[in-house]
């Protein structure tokens, strides 16, 4: 079964602004592909369909499948559980005045009894390697720190899939290797939007490119990654990794 | 970037900090509230709160101008009744009643907000029951207020940079962009927020 599934998804912003014209793919379970695309392309737009925040209002046919199941407004409240969307910048989910009670948001969303939260807070935070930061303001973590409070969290709802939004940004080379490295760790299915096409060659063996709304090529990172006038025709470029292999 | 705002906390592991929230936030109420509405004929009770006051601040270890500076900062609100009273000839009388009465609340409020982690004071607020909806809707504004302030802090250090003349006059036209600017930041972040929380299930 394929735990994403994106059938011919259009989307229109309020201000007439066409942001995706029919976009299709599918993500086999366990598969770790990166949605690339040059800036507007509409990789954000693509993401927040897949729990379920866009569109506003759901429309009678549904276009993103989520485990077998259409996003609609009654498979809402399981989507969600099963969809971990981590966001583009850590200030918008990092809401709670203590990290310890903003992991705990997510599970106590769930139902689950202070017990259970504790254990999951404790261990989404030690699994990210903040376990002594509980007791932190979020307010003043550095950004690598933000980015990993933000991960625990989506991580402590025990999402099946995991959807991350450029999640290497304004990080330092040490913070994004290290990000990397936990990425790697986790299990789920993982779709990526970047501009870091190291991390696309590292981590997914598959991509996706987007570009003004539309999917414009789908395969192996590599093959993708290597075809130069591709890549430059869409706002990208062949990443200094495919160049030559050696490490710096 | 994180600025880093007027912020102190004194001693932390003075007694006036390990004070459990509850406490100091049921005697801070108790002490206003007898405040506001003791005659000021009673001069005596006064002069103890300020005495109380001042003990807290010393244990405390509060330095003694920023405390003064945020006093500064909250008394425009205060000054401006006070003025308004005392050019009113019944209101000669109550001025200084108002001034007193006030900068003592005013202090003791200061002294609480400072000695007391803000996350605590919710928890407490919770355990008195107040609605959730409130206490998320507090808890959001103090946690966004920094990242607002250092919005705010960033757009002013970039505008300076492209200022050149040093000695420009004040314009009411950048002031007001500035503002117009923050609102709508202010309100697509709480968009973005909103549906950050939505996805982790939030209803």
């Amino acid at each position: 079964m394929n735990a994403i599934e994106v059938n011919n998804l259009k989307y229109r912003y309020h201000d007439g602004t066409e942001a995706l014209r029919g976009v299709g793919f599918s993500i086999a379970t366990g598969e770790c592909v990166a949605l690339l695309g040059p800036n507007g392309s509409g990789k954000s737009t693509v993401l927040l369909h897949l729990n379920g925040i866009l569109p506003e209002k759901t429309g009678q046919k549904a276009t993103v499948k989520i485990l077998g199941q259409p996003v609609t407004a009654e498979t809402l409240d399981t989507v969600r559980r099963q969809v971990g969307l981590v966001f583009q910048d850590p200030d918008d989910q990092l809401f709670c005045p203590t990290v310890q009670e903003d992991v705990a948001f997510g599970p106590q969303q769930l139902g689950l009894n202070d017990a259970q939260v504790a254990e999951r807070v404790g261990k989404s935070l030690a699994q990210v390697g903040m376990a002594d930061f509980g007791r932190r303001a979020t307010h003043h973590l550095s950004h690598g720190e933000k980015r990993r409070v933000c991960l625990a969290g989506v991580l402590a709802c025990d999402a099946a899939i995991l959807v991350l939004d450029e999640p290497t940004s304004d990080l330092d080379p040490r913070g994004r290797r290290e990000f990397k490295a936990l990425l790697r760790q986790i299990p789920a299915t993982k779709l990526i939007a970047t501009h870091d096409l190291e991390l696309a060659v590292e981590l997914c063996s598959r991509a996706i490119v987007l570009d003004h709304g539309e999917v414009v090529a789908d395969g192996p990172t590599t093959e993708l990654l290597n075809d130069e006038p591709l890549m430059l025709a869409h706002g990208l470029e062949r990443p200094h990794i495919l160049w030559h292999n050696h490490p710096h | 970037m994180n600025v880093s705002w007027d912020h102190h906390h004194g001693r932390p592991g003075s007694p006036i900090h390990r004070l459990g929230a509850a406490p100091k936030l049921g005697f801070a109420l108790l002490l206003i509230v007898a405040t506001v509405l003791m005659p000021i004929e009673h001069r005596a009770w006064f002069a103890g709160v300020a005495g109380v006051l001042l003990l807290t601040v010393l244990l405390s270890r509060l330095p003694l101008l920023f405390l003064a500076r945020r006093l500064l900062m909250l008394s425009p609100f205060v000054l401006g009744v006070v003025l308004v009273n005392a050019w009113q000839p019944a209101g000669r009388a109550n001025w200084l009643a108002l001034a007193v009465k006030s900068g003592l609340c005013l202090l003791t409020v200061i002294l609480v907000s400072n000695t007391t982690p803000f996350s605590q004071i919710l928890r407490v607020l919770k355990s008195i029951r107040v609605p959730s909806l409130l206490i998320t809707t507090i808890a959001l504004m103090h946690r966004y207020l920094f990242v607002l302030l250092d919005e705010s802090e960033r757009m002013r250090r970039a505008r300076a940079s492209r200022t050149f003349t040093q000695r420009r006059p004040f314009h009411w036209h950048t002031l007001g962009t500035v503002v117009g600017q923050l609102f709508i930041r202010a309100s697509e972040r709480a968009e973005r927020i909103y549906d950050a929380m939505c996805a982790r299930g939030w209803k």
